[in-house]
């Protein structure tokens, strides 16, 4: 069930400069329902502002805990990597679709920040490989237990390049589904080079700037494929890579 | 103090609580969460003669102490709302109050006549202000004899008592309460978003593409206290307060500025349980006044 519920910061640590992973303490019915690819809505400060509440991607979820993995933008996550241990905090959730678990390998294209989500996907799929693209090798988010390939801007870590370059070293003929997440320019040029019938598997992870995050305020549009607008939160997060207008999305 | 009750339109509640336009959709969502304990009534999305995209994204942006939005009207027409939307929302367990836009005021009438054939609104909100569309917007619902003959149009098709949603942003407010009131209106809203705008002074970039943007923000209460008071000096018909609200407290500092009942919007967007949280919070503020 959705619920506002009162979550505890139960560990706090900077993955590297800028990155942080929270773990907050989580019931039992949260943790059944928050499948890989939805999110929780979090209230930053019991003060007015930051006003509205930031969305995150289920990074990780355990016993008793689940994670969000983020960058510092702006004030909202700012603020956020800043709470310390026993800090009370809001969360709206389980929110949104996640992916379809459907049977058959998995390939994992993730650009910086978008891989948040892959841990919890991975563990419950047929996971055969994660492309991984960063600017530096301090933004890779790979993910333990899984034969990740990674790429870096700056060749800090892996070969040097786009995520995109890893593109075709890919044997196509070896996967059934593909899970897509990360900045929408990065995603745009994916998309162009994926092979149709790839593309029709292809299931991508949005972001947008969100209002309520339960479907009313129409604040976080995407344009979609077929006219008009997709609502991020609750036609998605995860939606088919063809149900989104690529050329009229501009992203966050 | 329990026992105590609000009123509009002949109908007794038990909170003084109405969901703003724009944020609570037709309140299905809410319904499915569970939300909708201690609200009055919710008021759903603007509707349109014709189905609407709305404008393009971004439709929000943060600022330091609030939030702009362009969502420009986003909503399937009419047709769909009377024919689809409407049955699912005659299951809500509190009224709904039907949001309706037009460009001229012809067609704020063509939208009420339609809705009139279904059971479900409880009545009407004219939304004569929304900032974030080129026709029908500010400037139309500045204009008090414009306001009067929405009224007056909308009055002859309805069955059904309606508000007036004002703008704050040109014209008189009074003024133009006033020509709702001469037109027949059964109450007015005080008022819709405050025309705003954001730059990045390092780009020049302005994010929302029609530039302009409706702001919100729990800072924006006096404005609207404000509002409500100069409003109720000159007409009589109940008064809807809406903005600034996130607090109990805030709640009854509108109602002692003299509106009826108190809309909460942005708030709602953070708090879906708004309804539950502030009428209990009033209800206890009002105990503990009392010896």
């Amino acid at each position: 069930m959705t619920l506002d519920r009162e979550t505890l910061v139960l560990e706090r640590e900077e993955l590297s400069p800028g990155i942080f992973r929270l773990t907050l303490s989580a019931e039992e019915d949260f943790l059944r329902e928050a499948g890989p690819g939805r999110f929780v809505q979090v209230e930053v400060s019991p003060e007015p502002f930051p006003l509205v509440r930031r969305p995150f991607t289920v990074n990780r979820a355990d016993a008793g805990s689940f994670r969000i993995v983020f960058e510092v933008k702006g004030r909202g996550t700012d603020k956020l990597s800043r709470l310390s241990e026993g800090t009370r905090l809001r969360v709206l959730g389980p929110l949104g679709r996640g992916y379809r678990m459907l049977p058959g390998r998995w390939l994992l294209i993730g650009g910086g920040m978008g891989a948040a989500g892959f841990p919890c996907l991975a563990e419950r799929i047929d996971c055969g490989l994660i492309l991984l693209g960063a600017s530096s090798g301090s933004r890779l988010l790979e993910v333990g237990g899984f034969s990740n390939m990674c790429i870096t801007e700056d060749g800090s870590s892996g070969a040097r390049g786009l995520v995109t370059d890893l593109l075709d070293r890919v044997r196509w003929d070896d996967f059934f589904n593909v899970a897509l997440c990360g900045p929408v320019a990065m995603m745009k040029a994916v998309v162009r080079r994926l092979p149709d019938a790839i593309l029709e598997a292809t299931q991508v992870s949005a972001e947008a700037r969100m209002g309520c995050g339960w479907g009313a305020c129409e604040g976080c549009s995407i344009p979609a494929s077929g006219g008009g607008y997709l609502k991020c939160c609750s036609d998605g997060p995860v939606v088919p890579a063809a149900s989104i207008d690529w050329d009229l999305w501009e992203g966050v | 103090m329990t026992g105590r009750t609000w009123s509009l339109w002949s109908r007794e509640f038990d909170s003084p609580l109405l969901l703003a336009s724009g944020t609570a959709g037709f309140g299905l969502e809410l319904m499915e969460m569970g939300c909708l304990e201690g609200v009055a009534a919710v008021i759903s999305k603007a509707t349109t003669l014709r189905p609407r995209k709305g404008n393009p994204p971004p439709r929000i942006v943060e600022t330091r102490f609030g939030l702009l939005n362009s969502v420009g009207l986003a909503n399937p027409g009419v047709e769909d709302v009377v024919t689809r939307v409407l049955p699912e929302a005659s299951a809500l367990p509190v009224p709904l109050i039907v949001n309706v836009a037009g460009e001229t005021v012809q067609e704020f009438a063509s939208v009420v006549e339609r809705l009139e054939t279904s059971p479900v609104p409880f009545g009407y909100e004219i939304n004569v202000s929304c900032p974030n569309v080129s026709e029908g917007g500010v400037a139309f619902g500045a204009s008090p004899s414009t306001v009067e003959r929405v009224s007056r149009l909308v009055g002859q098709t309805s069955s059904r008592p309606f508000s007036v949603k004002l703008t704050p942003n040109e014209g008189s407010i009074t003024e133009s309460a006033l020509a709702a009131q001469e037109g027949g209106a059964g109450a007015v809203t005080v008022c819709n978003t405050f025309l705003g705008m954001t730059v990045d002074w390092r780009t020049g970039l302005i994010p929302l593409e029609r530039k302009v943007g409706g702001y919100s923000s729990p800072a924006l209460l006096p404005l609207t206290v404000a509002r409500v008071h100069l409003t109720c000096q000159v007409v009589d018909i109940p008064v809807l307060a809406s903005g600034g609200v996130s607090r109990p407290e805030d709640v009854l500092e509108l109602l002692a500025a003299g509106a009826s009942m108190v809309q909460v919007g942005t708030w709602l967007m953070r708090r879906p349980w708004s309804g539950t949280e502030l009428r209990d919070g009033i209800l206890e503020l009002l105990e503990n006044l009392s010896p």
